[in-house]
């Protein structure tokens, strides 16, 4: 197996290169970070919807769709990449999705540990700390006749540009979205208090995986992976597969694997009633309501927010809630029913569409 | 039939990407065996290919999503895309559920089928390749 201990590459080509490989056959590690940033969706994801272009168009953040899965999300140069490509038909490796993630998170989870974290991998699939907090994620896909996994070691991370890329329907529910992930992932920075030498996370991190697959061949790029990366740069970032519309509606944004800032929106016949909620193993961790509705006592809408807390996010549940809230507080909201803000924290699949 | 707790009814015929057709008629109708639904987990999106489109035995035509990771649905025989089960758009992991029945995922026109049914599985063939592949599971367990 090859080991493309590759630096830093410009933002697409970072990513583009494992695409190459899998697509020519040829099993790999890559270790690489982009040398300057980009954002990368994943292959369900539909750029129009996810990604705030006019931001990433104004700031020159280069965008594309990747062929793995997972969230829209940020990269710089502060993370480093694994890129894990092997052919399908190759029994040394796992067949089953979730044993690929568990056995092949180990090298990223030591290298952690290496350098005094103590990190371990948690369904569904993320590399956590012992506080619980996400330190890398990860995603995968069959490209070709190969398999790949792709994971990143976070030695820092750009919370506030990262709250900026991503499509959002107001600026309350992007201040949600940067605060959650101030409260819920972390970096090597953020644990050490220092982001230790990139050269020493990349030698910890072969080592790891030598560890579990074997001695890697060291080999640099050459003519004909770098051919196949520029066909497939303009396949990737054009306007066809970049704004290919997909099923997939964002109703919110993951943060970390049971962490959840979604919003709601619904239009009752007193007004339109906004909701930016965090959930947390699907029960409501916070709620912020607002909109042009009228709600009587008005201090009681806050009250209301508050009462909603460690409601499981379902909606007969909060339904109950919210019809109790009503008859106890005697609250008058002309037109604005309970199942009104019900509909509009818990939408159904057809209500959550554009 | 069952191998070793995965069911594989007997009238279907199987590719070694775990992808099964039916024969009705002059249509084929496809998807993923319950061995390749188990091995994903549960499935949270399903891409259809468009009908019309011309597909090749072998070749990737679909994707799905579990747990972070794209597999592909492969075409089972050549032939255009008939129908698609729309349904699973927005309830991919009827898939999960019943990968044989309400999970199926498209339907082709064959235009080679009498060759194409030759390059797949049934019976022995099925059990053999399919007990290879879950001692490959088994093996990774221990």
């Amino acid at each position: 197996m090859y080991l493309f201990d590759l630096g830093k590459l410009p933002g697409q080509q970072s990513m583009l290169i494992f695409h190459a490989l899998a697509r020519m056959g040829v099993e790999a590690l890559v270790i690489v970070s982009p040398k300057n940033p980009l954002v990368s969706i994943g292959y369900f994801q539909d750029a129009g919807r996810e990604i705030d272009l006019s931001f990433c168009r104004e700031n020159g953040i280069p965008f594309m769709r990747r062929e793995v899965g997972g969230g829209g999300t940020y990269l710089d140069e502060n993370q480093v990449f694994y890129q894990l490509i092997w052919k399908r038909s190759n029994p040394r490796f796992p067949v089953e999705m979730k044993r690929i993630f568990e056995e092949l998170s180990i090298p990223a989870c030591e290298t952690y540990r290496k350098f005094g974290i103590e990190a371990s991998f948690r369904q569904e699939n993320d590399i956590v700390t012992r506080d619980g907090k996400k330190i890398a994620g990860e995603g995968g896909g069959d490209i070709g006749a190969c398999m790949v996994l792709v994971g990143g070691i976070l030695l820092d991370f750009d919370y506030e540009t990262m709250s900026k890329v991503l499509k959002v329907p107001d600026e309350k529910f992007r201040d949600k979205v940067y605060k959650s992930m101030e409260e819920n992932l972390t970096t090597m920075k953020r644990e050490l208090g220092d982001i230790p030498p990139r050269e020493e996370v990349v030698k910890a991190l072969i080592h790891e995986y030598e560890k579990v697959i074997g001695r890697f061949e060291s080999v640099a790029l050459d003519n004909r992976i770098v051919e196949r990366m520029k066909t497939l740069e303009k396949k990737f970032t054009s306007d066809r597969f970049l704004f290919k519309k997909t099923r997939k509606v964002p109703k919110g944004i993951k943060i970390r694997g049971g962490v959840e800032i979604r919003y709601g929106i619904h239009k009752a016949k007193g007004g339109l009633i906004k909701t930016v909620e965090e959930l947390e193993q699907e029960t409501i961790k916070e709620i912020g309501i607002s909109g042009d509705f009228q709600f009587y006592p008005k201090d009681d809408l806050s009250t209301m927010e508050v009462e909603l807390r460690k409601t499981e996010f379902d909606q007969g549940k909060v339904n109950n809630k919210i019809e109790q809230f009503y008859e106890e507080h005697r609250i008058q909201a002309p037109g604005v029913m309970p199942e009104d803000f019900t509909k509009a924290i818990v939408q159904s699949e057809s209500e959550g569409s554009e | 039939m069952e191998i070793e707790g995965y069911h594989f009814p007997d009238d279907l015929y199987y590719d070694k990407e775990h992808c099964w057709c039916r024969v009705e008629d002059n249509v084929v109708v496809t998807g993923t065996t319950d061995f390749a639904q188990k091995m994903a987990g549960e499935i949270v999106y399903v891409q259809l290919p468009l009908v019309g489109k011309s597909v090749t035995q072998g070749k990737p035509c679909a994707a799905l999503e579990s747990g972070k990771w794209v597999g592909r649905i492969y075409a089972v025989v050549s032939g255009k895309v008939k129908e698609v089960n729309e349904e699973l758009e927005d309830t991919p992991d009827l898939i999960n559920g019943g990968p044989y029945e309400q999970g199926w995922i498209f339907k082709i026109e064959p235009s080679n089928l009498e060759e194409d049914l030759k390059n797949l599985m049934q019976g022995d063939d099925l059990v053999q390749f399919i007990k290879s592949e879950i001692i490959r599971v088994a093996a990774e367990k221990k």
